[in-house]
């Protein structure tokens, strides 16, 4: 009986390989680029994801809230508190019956408006915290706009700061 | 009479991977599609803060939960294909994977325009986006495992311990809003005091959503496990004909060579 000679051709036939050969790399480079985005990922949870914020009334309390450091603050809109003074939008947000000015170079994207919690990005210089990033932060409360309850709402969230 | 029989042509060219079963589900899926536009789009209320950007809710939290459901579906199936040794479960397992990654980037990329909407920025690194953002990451990996050559049994046997592991980062992703403070807001139909604050309308859009994307996740999850089973038939067709073409080189007179 003629022995079975499974060894591979001679000569690859370059048109019939390039196929298979991408299709083994592929993966390998999708995971190579997935383990460096899980490594960035993981050190954004780490240095920036843990403890997002502090409250207002954590200044100089709560470990990582000093004021002499660039700091995320977070406290609720104070009612009629919002002024544009030149460019800059200026307003005091509050947190467990603590108070803190906030100076804003600009206008705050997002819902921004009294009565809403924010963070605020900056660092404090003379009691006010010099802010360039403000980001808003939804309740878990989904209201209609028509709703009888939203003078309630509302009065209930700035009462809660 | 000389017939010419098309009929086997015709056959194959209209074979696919639908039946009877996932049309009727096809079918259901565009209607309440229709229905979660209507009620989306139409009949539900805008926000008292987000104003109309909470319509994005409709998509964004169904995706999510039916993503975290396709993950558990992975490692489930994962299980019993360790048990059982079925490429059914593996392929199942492999589908579900593909569904839910992509839901998880669609949520991904929903949740950036609303948070650009409603937050004012498109992306922070907080901990609910970082989670998910790693959930993500991971199940690309999990498919890019799945492609990485050998046997079919290599590749179930690697990937089911991938998917079993990498499911435990669910928890992490939904439960990230209160371990640890988030700029995103805590879970308001699952939330764990029950108190679900939301308007009644809003509530069943987003129920009609559910339903929706339920039956869009299994539609797709039916065809692309029958796709997979394809592929892997294609693939041992592959190698058993070249492994007969190799013993019929091998059976031929060296005569022939010249």
């Amino acid at each position: 009986m003629t022995e079975m000679d499974l060894t591979p051709r001679g000569p690859a036939d370059p048109a019939a390989s390039a196929p298979r050969a991408k299709r083994k790399w592929m993966p390998i480079l999708v995971l190579a680029l997935v383990l460096v985005a899980g490594g960035v990922i993981v050190t954004q949870f780490l240095t920036s994801a843990v403890d997002y914020y502090c409250n207002v009334d954590e200044i100089g309390v709560r470990d990582g809230c000093n004021s002499e450091r660039r700091i995320r603050l977070q406290g609720t809109v104070d009612e009629n508190s919002i002024e544009k003074v030149g460019n800059a939008t200026v307003f005091t947000i509050s947190f467990n019956g603590e108070t803190i000015p906030v100076e804003y170079d600009g206008a705050p994207g997002g819902i921004f408006k009294e009565c809403i919690p924010v963070v605020v990005h900056g660092v404090i210089e003379d009691g006010t915290l010099q802010g360039d990033r403000v980001e808003v932060r939804h309740s878990d409360e989904y209201v209609s706009v028509n709703d009888e309850r939203i003078t309630d709402a509302e009065a209930v969230g700035c009462s809660s700061a | 009479m000389t017939t010419i029989d098309k009929a086997p042509t015709v056959q194959s060219q209209r074979a696919g991977t639908g039946t009877r079963g996932t049309r009727i589900l096809g079918t259901l899926t565009i209607v309440s599609m229709v229905w979660l536009i209507a009620f989306g789009l139409g009949f539900s209320p805008a926000d008292r803060d987000q104003q109309e950007a909470v319509r994005i809710m409709y998509v964004h939290v169904p995706t999510i939960w039916i993503a975290y459901l396709a993950f558990v579906v992975t490692a489930v199936a994962s299980g019993f294909y360790l048990f059982k040794k079925s490429l059914g479960w593996d392929r199942l397992a492999g589908a579900s994977a593909e569904v839910g990654t992509v839901f998880v980037a669609l949520t991904l990329i929903v949740g950036a325009l609303w948070g650009r909407l409603t937050w004012g920025v498109f992306w922070q690194w907080d901990a609910r986006l970082t989670t998910t953002a790693l959930l993500f990451v991971t199940y690309v990996g999990y498919l890019a495992v799945r492609r990485l050559g050998g046997t079919h049994e290599q590749r179930a046997r690697r990937s089911a311990v991938i998917g079993l592991l990498a499911v435990l980062l669910i928890p992490l992703v939904h439960w990230s809003v209160r371990l640890w403070r988030s700029l995103h807001q805590e879970a308001t139909v699952l939330d764990p005091d029950g108190d679900i604050d939301m308007d009644g309308l809003m509530l069943f859009s987003l129920f009609v959503g559910v339903i929706a994307f339920t039956l869009f996740y299994v539609w797709l999850m039916l065809h692309r496990t029958r796709v997979m089973a394809m592929e892997d038939m294609m693939e041992d067709r592959g190698l058993d004909e070249a492994l007969a073409s190799r013993r019929r080189e091998a059976a031929m007179p060296d005569s022939e060579e010249n």
